[in-house]
């Protein structure tokens, strides 16, 4: 559970690191016009927006996986690996299905930032399913997942109860 | 004893030490990653280079002399030729003995990041629809007529839809189709008719802008076909010999640096996978040997309560490649995976062509990298196995 949960906060870091230094920044396009002068417009790609959304994703996604990394209750656990799997999906529908990439091949976004968000995003559903089955099939109770209460309940001084 | 008690005795053994299961898997995965994945990439290399002859479809392709690479990289990998030859050695070819068809094609290039370009850097090449056999055949075959002024067709890659317009220096051209993939730049190229260069040269001097430049009388190559049952080699030998200034090259040699290229390329991963084997093998043997002497008692027991020396080998034999199948099939879908996402990155940064080969052929690459990691890893469990299996029972019950 623990090896998953760390390795879900370096994989939300790549999700939202990676996509800022692969995406294509802005696309300058030179202009002339009728007296025979020539203008440089600035457009930011669909991949710039698409980095920043994985900012977005990323950063709960690290807090989730830190949160999952320090929780012993069992439906705590549950909700964030919940939570994590659908981050990840999402890491996954940003550069695909909700915004995208540039259109050609052969773009950096399309190279590098689009595959390395599928693995990453595809990795974090993968170690997602797997804390669940794990938290699933551990029995209440077990090392490290003390249904009484989460970490801060169970650091409370015995002699308060 | 049965299979399915060998079978289950062995799947304990193997759960009953996770370390040793662990390093042999690792193994067993990083020998069928790295075999399916050279696999993938050297074989969809070559698919790609033999894919990109057949489209243009030239038993003999002429440049100018010394400019052939060049020539190779402007088709394969889009890096525009600046090479020309006279448009009059076209008709000097045509005229050599053993030549059935010669047509000219000039390559050239679209603007970077101008808002007369639709696409930036696009590759195109302009063909003589009188006598090409390059997009003209699949025209006919496909769109049922040729390719008039102001038409195109695009490579599989070309981001504009079909049937839709398409602008190259503030030139617009309607895009009618597209071709077949095959890995290389020419799946990003645009195909046009000389007319229509010439008519988006003279057009560029206004719309574009920077002017499109097609020096006068010039042609980037010549494509030739030779009759039946002439040999391309002579014919290209005659070519050369009666066009100084030119290179005739036969198709088996055409991208021939990218032909070294992949074979290099095979070279080195064929080192690394034999190196990669060795360490597994030497790794495997010591684990599988310490773990044989630590159970030399257990294993003398089952042989004195009748298990034969064949039953002990195959219970080894099946621990360490229960767990070395799983492994190996853990390498193979990280390979596949891995490579469906990057083929386009890695293929790029080691500068060749690549395009997936067909399914029976990936099926054979896969079963070929599983069966590696498994044979390695059933080689290596043998030693110990068969060692320690050899032993008499009632010395080894001593130990």
């Amino acid at each position: 559970m623990k090896p998953a949960a760390l390795a879900i906060v370096a994989l939300a870091l790549v999700i939202a690191v990676v996509p800022q230094f692969t995406h294509c920044k802005a696309m300058t396009a030179m202009s002339k016009h009728a007296t025979g002068a020539t203008t440089m417009t600035v457009t930011p790609m669909r991949c710039y927006w698409s980095a920043r959304a994985e900012i977005g994703v990323g950063v709960p996604l690290a807090l989730s996986g830190v949160l999952l990394f320090l929780s012993r209750r069992k439906e705590s656990r549950r909700f964030l690996a919940l939570l994590s799997g659908t981050l990840g999906a999402v890491a996954m529908l940003v550069p695909t299905v909700l915004i995208g990439v540039c259109s050609s091949p052969t773009a950096r976004c399309h190279t590098v930032m689009r595959p390395t968000l599928l693995a990453a995003g595809g990795l974090v559903v993968a170690l997602s399913v797997a804390a669940l089955a794990l938290n699933e099939l551990r029995p209440a109770g077990a090392a490290g997942g003390d249904s009484a209460g989460d970490v801060v309940a169970s650091r409370a001084p015995v002699a308060a109860s | 004893m049965k299979i399915d008690r060998l079978t289950v005795l062995a799947l304990r053994n193997a759960a009953g030490d996770p370390v040793r299961s662990w390093l042999i898997a690792v193994c067993a995965f990083a020998i069928a990653a790295f075999a399916v994945s050279t696999a993938i990439l050297v074989s969809g290399g070559q698919d790609s280079l033999q894919l990109a002859a057949d489209r243009l479809g030239a038993d003999v392709v002429v440049v100018p002399r010394g400019a052939a690479t060049e020539v190779d990289g402007a088709l394969l990998m889009g890096t525009v030729s600046r090479r020309w030859m006279p448009q009059a050695d076209v008709a000097r070819i045509a005229a050599v003995r053993g030549v059935a068809v010669a047509s000219p094609q000039i390559y050239l290039e679209s603007l970077s990041h101008a808002s007369c370009c639709a696409v930036s850097d696009m590759f195109i090449v302009a063909f003589d629809p009188r006598t090409d056999f390059t997009v003209e055949p699949w025209l006919h075959q496909q769109l049922g007529g040729t390719l008039g002024s102001e038409q195109a067709v695009g490579g599989s890659q070309v981001t504009t839809p079909v049937n839709s317009n398409i602008m190259l220096y503030g030139y617009t051209m309607w895009l009618r189709g597209k071709l077949e993939p095959t890995g290389t730049n020419l799946d990003r190229s645009l195909f046009i008719t000389l007319s229509t260069a010439y008519a988006m040269a003279r057009s560029s001097r206004t719309t574009a802008v920077k002017p499109l430049v097609i020096p006068k009388d010039r042609v980037s190559s010549v494509m030739v076909k030779v009759t039946p049952g002439a040999d391309p080699a002579k014919v290209a030998d005659a070519i050369s010999r009666a066009l100084p200034g030119v290179s005739a090259v036969v198709r088996p040699q055409m991208f021939a640096a990218y032909r070294t290229q992949i074979a290099g390329l095979l070279h080195v991963m064929l080192v690394v996978l034999t190196l990669l084997l060795a360490l597994a093998l030497v790794v495997i043997v010591l684990l599988l040997s310490m773990a044989a002497h630590g159970r030399r008692r257990e294993l003398g027991v089952l042989r004195a309560l009748g298990a034969s020396r064949g039953v002990v080998v195959v219970m080894l034999l099946a621990e360490a490649l229960i767990v070395a199948c799983a492994g190996g099939l853990a390498g193979v879908a990280v390979a596949g995976f891995g490579m469906s996402l990057f083929h386009t990155l890695i293929a790029s940064r080691l500068g060749i062509p690549f395009v997936y080969s067909s399914g029976g052929a990936l099926t054979a690459q896969i079963a070929a990298g599983l069966g590696l990691a498994l044979l390695a890893v059933g080689a290596a469990a043998a030693v110990p196995a068969l060692r320690v299996s050899g032993e008499e029972p009632a010395l080894a019950m001593r130990e």
